[in-house]
């Protein structure tokens, strides 16, 4: 089972006018893996993520989701196969509460939305209430979404994609906007859900400290091209790494 | 089927089309720019109507009466329009979509029972100067000739907009704020001014279609109901905010009616909602307009 | 627990008022009724799923003329006239939703409004089929229906249990699914949900309701006519819906009330209805965003937890450009 392919890309293109977002990308992953994609602002990284999980029609290439063609499929479709993803932007309802939130996803989840007759409250609490416990928003489950911290929204995000109950996902910034506390408790329940859950987790990251933290493999896009794939290591030591993306850090 | 009807219908559909065009063209112009969707718009084209008819009133002895009038009630239109800009629109420019609609139906109610309290209840008629009172003759085909009048007008406006929006400082502008007005904003420029100038602008054009219309036949209560459905088709047809398409779109639906009515009277403005109807779902944007705003 | 007392007392103040009123009041009181459930079928498009339906009145319309078509033609009982005009209206509301449920805002709005307009244009010009410009006229409940009290009561049951129909479902996973799609499309769409789908049921849901409330409308009146379908018929359960609140479920009933009663005294004394109700509108659009029940719930915070609220929340998104400078 370890070794098994999960997710695999070949020749993925997307312009986006005359701006080429994604150029023959390939890529691969195993199974249990907690990779990280980086690359400067406008590398293609979340046109990639959009890409895989329908929210941008593909120009040319294929996606395929353990060994199944899932190119160009409407994202509801994607999402129940499996596929889950956390947005950027913090993606929730403001003015629902934080338990609504979740709960929203986790009714979804369990095919339960068209239900018109039971009252939603009855549905769905321990599940709720356990990924609310997950993710440490038990004490924030009255409040309105949209009253939470910055930080607080990335986490009830990732509670979201989680309420999917996803075997992949995707994670476009998780610590954005955090502090640097906030930063380790999100990274490390990231790494939980990888370790014990055994979730396949792919994220994108600005702050490196995090990334050669967390991620056993990383990827670089530059101007929409794989440039480099390795370990943590590999890429570090990467000529063209160096000149393309950590120089322009310097 | 006589050539000459055909003609003739041809003729009388474009001229509908024209005062489509007059009235879209305006309400184009604000949504594409403000993206305020004026369920008014033709309403204050009524009101130009009436007011052209006071106008023509008093003025009724002079020989150019008629004319000066249609001049007038552009202008007072124009006066409205800042008049509502100013009290009215602008407080909702930041409101979500529904209120401003909200408020631009209530205008629809309110400006309406206004017309009836200044004009009445009965139709008023405009008696038409000798020289757009009779037929005119194309190729011996007996035309209205006062269509002629609202065809040329029609172009005007047309040729007029296209040269203000290509060729003037305030028209680039104005186009940029149709793409975006945090770039507007960004060059210094305040976005008030813009969408007042180009509310009164759009209000000023309705009140000048009003205004033409008002010799046509009679002018009614009631009359802004039917036109501004068809021009809300129009823009659909053509693309919000693009001035070609509101043309485009206004000969379409005027032609459309005048062929229907030769063909099929009941289902004259049925035609016209499938029409519109397919372009919505198949082309949101319309026509000519670019897919931007959903 | 607290709301519980308010419902009862509003429900004991509903039974015994037509016995205290006069025939005149209790008129409109049935229309209050009516035309509440069809501003409730249109808040759940509206209110809950944050579109606005320009159209709502076809629905409407159909089940009226569905009901008064049997009624006259087919001298069918009432009962049933009621079911058939629901689905008429449902069937309607499928066909027609199906298209606008491909699009949203702006677009969705003026599509509602074309097929509305399409409907009522049908119904005026198949003179043969519906009496066209002149109407149906001498639709008469049965004889137990026939005095004002009795049909009172008789709207009374049905519009009650359709509303608490409508209360289930808004409070069912269906009705926080749709919650969900007005708060955020996109968000909804990537837990897996089939956004059109789920905006097609509901908007036939609507519909259906309507389509009820439309039915109820022809043997009140004793006539129907085109005008039912109108754009300015569509209009009324907008201007309930604003008034009241859309974010409250009681919202259009509480505008119905509102709206009904003041078009009743002002129809009274001046024939401006138009000039009033439009004034009112741009007041509440103004000064006023949420409704009654919105400032209500602001000012007491009596329904604090339920319902969702318009507690303006600062929402990262939407129209936050900057003018002015």
């Amino acid at each position: 089972m370890e070794d098994e392919s999960i997710l695999s890309v070949k020749d993925l293109c997307k312009a986006f006018g005359g701006v080429q977002a994604n150029s023959y990308v390939n890529y691969e992953m195993i199974s249990g893996e907690l990779s990280a994609i980086i690359g400067p602002n406008g590398a293609g990284k979340s046109t990639f993520f959009n890409l895989l999980t329908g929210y941008h029609l593909v120009d040319s290439g294929k996606v395929y989701f353990k060994g199944r063609d899932i190119t160009n499929w409407a994202p509801h479709r994607i999402t129940r196969l499996g596929i889950s993803r956390a947005f950027q932007v913090s993606n929730i309802y403001p003015r629902l509460t934080t338990y609504e939130n979740v709960r929203q996803a986790i009714l979804a989840q369990q095919r339960r939305t068209l239900n018109l007759f039971v009252p939603a409250n009855q549905l769905a609490r321990q599940d709720t209430f356990e990924l609310l416990e997950v993710a440490g928003l038990s004490q924030h489950a009255d409040m309105l979404a949209g009253n939470l911290s910055q930080g607080d929204k990335k986490r009830l995000e990732l509670a979201i994609a989680l309420g999917s109950r996803p075997e992949l996902l995707f994670l476009d910034e998780p610590t954005a906007g955090m502090s640097g506390e906030e930063t380790h408790d999100t990274m490390e329940l990231v790494a939980r859900l990888n370790q014990e859950m055994g979730l396949t987790i792919l994220f994108t990251e600005h702050d490196m400290s995090v990334v050669f933290g967390y991620a056993r493999r990383l990827t670089v896009l530059h101007l929409g091209s794989v440039i480099a794939e390795g370990t943590p290591e590999d890429v570090r030591t990467n000529d063209e790494v160096q000149r393309v993306y950590l120089g322009e850090e310097a | 089927m006589d050539v000459s009807l055909l003609i003739a219908q041809f003729m009388s559909g474009l001229s509908r089309g024209m005062m489509l065009f007059l009235i879209a063209s305006g309400l184009s112009l604000i949504f594409g720019v403000m993206n305020i969707l004026n369920f008014a718009h033709a309403t204050l084209w009524l009101v130009g109507a009436y007011c052209c008819y006071t106008f023509w009133y008093v003025l009724q002895e002079s020989a150019l009466g008629l004319w000066v009038s249609i001049g007038l009630a552009a202008i007072a239109l124009a006066v409205i329009g800042w008049i509502i800009e100013v009290i009215l629109i602008r407080r909702v420019y930041d409101r979500d979509l529904p209120e401003q609609l909200l408020l631009t139906y209530a205008m629809v109610l309110i400006v309406g029972d206004l017309i009836k309290l200044t004009w009445g209840v009965e139709d008023r008629i405009i008696v038409r100067p000798n020289l757009v009172s009779g037929p005119i003759f194309l190729f011996d085909i007996p035309l209205d000739s006062y269509f002629i009048v609202v065809i040329l007008v029609g172009i005007s406006v047309a040729i007029g907009l296209w040269l203000f929006l290509q060729k003037t400082r305030y028209g680039h502008i104005v186009r940029a704020a149709v793409f975006s007005r945090e770039m507007v904003s960004a060059l210094g420029i305040p976005i008030p001014r813009i969408y007042t100038g180009v509310f009164v602008l759009g209000i000023f054009i309705a009140g000048l279609a009003g205004a033409v219309q008002a010799p046509v036949g009679s002018i009614t209560l009631g009359m802004d109901m039917a036109i501004i459905i068809q021009a809300f088709c129009v823009v659909v047809i053509g693309g919000f905010g693009s001035l070609l398409g509101t043309l485009v779109g206004s000969i379409i639906v005027g032609e459309v009616y005048a062929f229907s009515i030769l063909f099929w009277p009941q289902g004259a403005l049925v035609l016209i909602f499938i029409v519109t109807a397919v372009i919505l779902i198949v082309r949101p944007w319309g026509l000519f307009g670019t897919p931007m705003r959903v | 627990m607290k709301r519980m007392w308010w419902l009862a007392l509003v429900f004991i103040v509903v039974l015994i008022l037509p016995l205290i009123t006069g025939e005149f009041w209790v008129h409109v009181l049935v229309e209050i009724l009516i035309l509440g459930l069809f501003a409730a079928s249109f808040n759940m498009i509206f209110g809950y799923m944050g579109q606005l339906s320009f159209g709502h009145a076809a629905y409407y319309g159909v089940g009226a003329y569905a009901t008064g078509l049997l009624m006259v033609k087919g001298s069918v009982p009432l009962p049933i006239c009621l079911l058939a005009s629901m689905i008429v209206a449902g069937l309607c509301a499928l066909i027609l939703g199906y298209f606008c449920v491909r699009l949203t805002g702006i677009y969705f709005a003026i599509l509602t409004l074309a097929f509305g307009q399409l409907i009522y244009y049908i119904i005026f010009q198949w003179y043969s089929f519906t009496g066209g410009d002149d109407g149906l006229q001498g639709i008469i409940p049965p004889d137990v229906l026939l005095s004002a009290n009795a049909y009172y009561y008789f709207t009374l049951i049905i519009v009650v249990a359709a509303l608490i129909a409508i209360w289930r479902i808004s409070e069912s996973p269906f009705g926080y699914t749709m919650r969900a799609i007005r708060e955020n499309t996109e968000r909804t769409r990537f837990i897996g949900i089939n956004i059109r789908r789920y905006m097609l049921i509901n908007f036939v849901i609507a519909g259906i309701f309507a389509g009820l409330a439309g039915a109820l409308w022809g043997p009140f009146n004793r006539s129907i006519a085109p005008d039912l379908c109108t754009w300015h018929q569509s209009g009324i359960p907008v201007f309930m819906t604003v008034i009241g609140g859309p974010f409250n479920f009681f919202g259009p009933m509480v505008g119905s009330v509102i709206y009904t009663f003041l078009m009743a005294f002002v129809t009274g004394f001046t024939e401006y209805w138009p000039l009033t109700i439009g004034l009112i509108i741009t007041c509440v659009v103004l000064f006023m965003p949420g409704g009654v029940l919105g400032l209500c719930e602001k000012k007491i915070r009596v329904f604090r937890s339920r319902a969702p609220q318009l507690d303006p929340i600062e929402t990262t998104e939407g129209k936050s450009s900057g003018y002015g400078g």
